[in-house]
């Protein structure tokens, strides 16, 4: 069910909101000092700028978070053993016993913000109701981040896992809740007599494999196309309403389960999960459905396995890399052979994504006796794309196209006339669905970087979303909020930015957020007499954040 | 008689056999250098008016763990190293400068696992080994400029063999220390300690 009161709070609120969630999302980046402290080696064995990885850090990960030949060599704290070498001779086909990090393999991290927005911010106050306080929003602020506790490792037998937490958010003890939770079954392929690392299995919450990690991304601010909802436009033409309200996004971790293989510092990589559709945005410890029993619940219902998750969704990538290098001992290497030492290849790559799922919402209709009945829209969405990468030295430039598609159904009642949206306590009754114009986006991002001293990254991106239905930019929802829903949006953004590791674990980065359209141009609806922006209206910002990890 | 006369010849023989021995090569130059955690390199300095051969053996310096091994090496000048990779992981070899002469200073690149490249050193200093791809990784190479030199143990200890007679300066060093040179006259067995500083 749409929520009118959730987006009438989201809307005046956008441009305050919006860079903290910038912060909240960006923030989602993380280094592992645990490895460092395992192997003795910098971060820059695995990172180039951190958390970003390089062809050894993609190796490593790829092996389950273990150098991929001859680890026990380079570990400088021993494993505990969970049982003696010798029970392999009285189990021999199994993995049994395994082993546990030496030393608990725990990173934890802090960053800090400051952020400078635009002077024509309080062009907004104009679009405040009458009689209300427009929102504050201070030209200059300075923001508590995250302090963070991750750990990963490998428990041997090509098992690995990953954890990580949000202690404290913005400087409070809320619970930023749980980012990855993960075991990965590294290689389990080769009980299948499968090629090595053609099929690995990974369990629990984790982000999908996506062509370039929001999670371990180097930017300050997210990439906009893996933060696109889908949600409609409501629009007074009601055959071009748009009923869909799919919160699903990309930045979002997924649960569920992902059959993996390949390598991504060379050749082929392919992913496929299955993983909880949640396109309400409803996590799984709110959902107390006081009816239904679970196990780890109280008897009637609680927080358990009672999740929201009426449909799965199926995830799928495929990708290829081709590293350039003449040798073909040094192309097939996992770093490149350089003559001034071992370097990322250079490399060009292809991928494709697809995500398929059904999006569900409810509505108090009736059926066409007229007995009380709730009747459920069940909007199937995919979100497809395409992804390249190339790479010479120390400079990369990466792209990511995506579109987004979903089925918009309209309610209609008794007499198949459409009911205008949201549908509220004084609407007609519902009693079915008709298909209408589907809600669409697209866009994506392009970013160059390069690394131009071991300690100095220069970035510059463009990010651009083109939507039928902008929520980012606080449009197209109700026709009481001060916002004009326009069918089609941009929402398009250039942003330079330069790091400095000031040691390989501590980071100062900069970024300046330049978007093109700054302009507010209001109208007085005529029907409603409510003062309305007609085109978008964004304000550049500029963001500095200091991190460290240990 | 003429067996006395035989007698006293080779007890003087020997005598001056003896004598000789101890008066040229045979001196060992020895002590203590206190210096704090690791070891220490201590060498007699260049001599003037003197040259030596370089040798022909060659010191080999591996990668392994992601540690170079040794951690601290000497060689005279004009020695040959070897450096060998026995880690499944690639690395580099390079060095930013030799006691601080950055056109000194020279890059080795990289190459396969159980494979090495030499280099000769053909000027004395102090060479910090470093790898470009795993910057915790660190090794010194001493290159002195005479093969009066030893490398002590973990307490300090040293012993340079067969120093000829004669007026030199000896110098020790020590990762992280200043390098202290001081005046020696070796006549027989000499000791010589050091008490380095940063």
């Amino acid at each position: 069910m749409r929520s009118s009161t959730w987006l009438r709070f989201l809307v005046p609120s956008s441009v305050l909101i919006i860079p903290l969630w910038m912060l909240v999302v960006s923030t989602k980046t993380y280094a592992i000092p645990a490895f460092s402290r395992q192997y003795q080696t910098s971060c820059t064995t695995c990172h180039l700028d951190f958390p970003k990885l390089n062809d050894f850090g993609k190796a490593f990960k790829d092996a389950g978070f273990k150098f991929p030949k001859d680890d026990a060599d380079f570990l400088k704290v021993a494993p505990t053993l969970l049982g003696a070498e010798a029970q392999k001779q009285v189990w021999p086909k199994t993995v049994w016993p395994g082993s546990i990090p030496g030393m608990p393999p725990i990173g934890l991290r802090m960053n800090n913000f400051f952020q400078v927005t635009g002077s024509n911010r309080n062009q907004f106050n104009s679009l405040a109701a009458p009689g209300t306080v427009p929102p504050v929003i201070p030209g200059t602020d300075f923001e508590t981040g995250f302090f963070s506790i991750f750990m990963a490792g490998n428990f041997g037998s090509d098992i690995a896992f990953w954890v990580d937490d949000d202690i404290s958010v913005a400087g409070d003890n809320s619970a930023g809740g749980l980012g990855d939770g993960y075991l990965k079954f590294v290689n389990i392929g080769r009980f299948l007599k499968l090629p090595t690392d053609s099929f690995s299995i990974r369990a629990g919450q984790f982000e999908l494999d996506l062509p370039f990690t929001q999670a371990r991304s180097i930017n300050l601010s997210p990439y906009d196309i893996y933060s696109q909802a889908n949600i409609g436009a409501i629009s007074s033409m009601l055959s071009t309403s748009q009923n869909v309200n799919n919160l699903f996004t990309f930045a979002d971790a997924a649960k569920g389960i992902e059959f993996s293989g390949g390598h991504n510092y060379g050749g082929y990589h392919y992913s496929v999960a299955i993983i909880d559709q949640n396109t309400n945005g409803v996590s799984q410890s709110s959902n107390n459905n006081p009816y239904v029993p679970s196990a780890t619940g109280g008897a009637n219902g609680g927080v358990g396995f009672a999740s929201n998750s009426t449909f799965k969704n199926v995830y799928a990538r495929f990708a290829y890399r081709f590293n350039l290098e003449r040798d073909s001992e040094s192309r097939k290497a996992i770093q490149a052979a350089g003559t001034t030492g071992p370097r990322d290849h250079t490399y060009l790559s292809f991928g494709t994504f697809y995500l398929g799922g059904k999006s569900q919402q409810g509505l108090l209709g009736a059926l066409p006796n007229g007995n009380p009945q709730v009747l459920y829209a069940r909007e199937p969405y995919y979100r497809a794309g395409g992804d390249f990468s190339f790479n010479y030295r120390t400079f990369n430039l990466f792209g990511v196209y995506m579109y987004g598609h979903d089925k918009n159904l309209l309610p209609v009642d008794a007499s198949g006339a459409l009911i205008p949206l949201p549908v509220g306590t004084t609407s007609a009754v519902p009693v079915g669905f008709v298909t209408s114009v589907p809600a669409k986006f697209n866009g994506g991002f392009l970013e160059a970087d390069y690394l131009v001293l071991p300690w100095i990254m220069a970035i510059g991106r463009w990010d651009g979303v083109h939507s039928s239905a902008d929520r980012i930019n606080g449009l197209a929802f109700s026709t009481s909020t001060s916002y004009f829903g326009p069918l089609n949006s941009e929402r398009n953004r250039f942003t330079p930015g330069i790091q400095f590791l000031i040691h390989p674990n501590i980071k100062a980065s900069f970024e300046y957020q330049f978007r093109p359209k700054q302009s507010v141009f209001v109208v007085t609806d005529p029907a409603t007499g409510v003062q309305q922006a007609l085109n978008p209206f964004r304000v550049n910002t500029a963001l500095v954040g200091l991190e460290f990890v240990y | 008689m003429k067996n006395q006369s035989a007698k006293f010849m080779f007890t003087a023989l020997l005598v001056c056999a003896f004598a000789y021995a101890a008066a040229l090569p045979g001196n060992t130059l020895s002590g203590k250098v206190t210096a704090g955690k690791g070891v220490s390199v201590v060498y007699v300095e260049a001599v003037a008016g003197k040259t030596f051969p370089p040798p022909t053996e060659h010191v080999v310096i591996d990668q392994k763990g992601l540690l170079f091994q040794p951690h601290v090496a000497a060689v005279p000048v004009g020695a040959t190293v070897e450096f060998l990779n026995s880690d499944k992981v690639a690395h580099n070899i390079f060095w930013p400068a030799i006691s601080g002469n950055k056109k000194l200073s020279h890059n080795m690149g990289t190459w396969p696992s159980g494979q090495k490249r030499d280099f000769k050193f053909d000027a004395p200093g102090v060479v910090p080994l470093l790898c470009n791809v795993h910057p915790e990784m660190s090794a010194y190479i001493v290159v002195t400029p005479t093969p009066y030199f030893a490398v002590t143990d973990a307490d300090g200890s040293y012993k340079i063999a067969n120093v000829p007679e004669g007026q030199y300066t000896v110098s020790a060093w020590h990762e992280g220390m200043k390098i202290q040179s001081k005046p020696v006259k070796v006549a027989g067995d000499t000791t010589t300690d050091f008490a380095l500083s940063k």
